[in-house]
């Protein structure tokens, strides 16, 4: 696979509480990102934020945490926009945002595969 | 800040224990006045009371006092008074907000700050560059973690600032997915480390970078910098007393 020049930087923020078919949703998107084959996707878990619902998402010692998460997904233009479709029906309460971005290096090893997934 | 004159007194009464979206109802109206800019504002907690549904609450050892009134007061001038209520009301929720006329004799004053005139910050053009860099936590760089190597590489190279940031789980180029798995020793997770500098400073650091990241992926964007203030004084001294 390859990647360069211009790219999409596409970032979805949702709670770690948010479920898909039973599945964590952050999960789920990485996943489903595979099937795809997107390039990369990365999650990332927040300590604290606030969202369309502007409740304040964070640990809690005692109740289940829900705390931010993002999604972070570097492809083309047209990859992305295969995967929009599927994130418009796994995301039901959150945000998607796409900026431009521009690939400086793609590298990967040969030989790194795992064989296990 | 307030001039000496006529202004109005908000008084504003909750239960200790009320809520206003996850967090106690006195300290996000506090937290409302505050980032609106009042000029001062006072909480004080009651020992004892009642108050829409009657009910006598006090401390008392035997049972746990948790409905007890708290006040939330503050001076402001009529105009400003106007624009925070509607919110304010919202907030409070059962509680009660009462208002008066007051006079202001003297207005609070700013503490007096010892240091002399403070340095103009570091001003800067608004457009710059965001790089990105997605690693493995796993990858090294000459015996050491490659982040960490990434990180003053950046310092030596005056970069402005760098954060790093480590993921729960991805994949990359290798397709493996990398996971935070409780019971596995190794924990390749993902690392990013965002970037933000001038694009010529960025670019110089480039060629070091590409002999440093084996496999990842590097990505350029343009940012807005809406502000960017460093006190070199302080660092100079923090770096002092680490020598």
């Amino acid at each position: 696979m390859k990647l360069e020049g211009k790219a999409k930087l596409l970032r979805i923020h949702f709670g770690e509480d948010d479920k898909w078919q039973g599945k964590p949703l952050y999960e789920a998107i990485v996943i489903k990102c595979r099937e795809l084959d997107i390039a990369g996707a990365s999650v990332f878990r927040g300590i604290e934020g606030y969202g369309a619902s502007s409740r304040i998402r964070k640990a809690h010692l005692l109740r289940s945490s829900d705390r931010p998460i993002m999604v972070s997904v570097i492809d083309t233009e047209q990859n992305i926009s295969k995967l929009l479709p599927a994130l418009d029906e796994m995301v039901d309460e959150g945000l998607i945002a796409m900026s431009e971005v521009e690939v400086i290096r793609y590298v990967h090893q040969e030989g790194v595969r795992s064989p296990a997934s | 800040m307030l001039t000496p004159g006529p202004g109005k007194k908000v008084g504003i009464y909750v239960a200790e224990d009320q809520q206003y979206h996850g967090s106690a109802a006195y300290a996000a109206v506090l937290d409302f006045l505050f980032f609106r800019g009042v000029s001062g504002a006072t909480v004080t907690r009651g020992i004892a009371g009642f108050g829409g549904d009657h009910k006598m609450q006090t401390t008392s050892l035997v049972d746990l006092a948790v409905h007890l009134p708290v006040k939330i007061e503050f001076i402001e001038t009529a105009q400003k008074v106007e624009e925070l209520l509607p919110k304010l009301q919202a907030m409070v929720g059962t509680g009660l907000i009462e208002m008066h006329d007051t006079t202001i004799v003297k207005p609070a004053e700013k503490t007096q700050k010892k240091t002399e005139a403070e340095r103009p910050a570091l001003k800067w053009e608004s457009k710059a560059k965001m790089m990105r860099i997605y690693i493995g936590e796993n990858d090294k760089w000459n015996g050491k973690p490659l982040y960490e190597a990434i990180i003053n590489g950046l310092r030596s190279n005056d970069i402005a600032g760098v954060t790093v940031y480590r993921g729960i789980l991805g994949y990359g180029a290798n397709r493996r997915i990398h996971k935070d798995a409780a019971l596995s020793l190794s924990h390749d997770r993902p690392i990013l480390l965002s970037v933000v500098d001038t694009e010529d400073k960025l670019k110089a650091f480039m060629p070091v970078l590409d002999q440093m990241v084996q496999q990842g992926v590097v990505v350029l964007s343009d940012v807005d910098i809406i502000k960017y203030a460093h006190n070199y004084e302080k660092a100079e001294r923090r770096q002092e007393e680490r020598i």
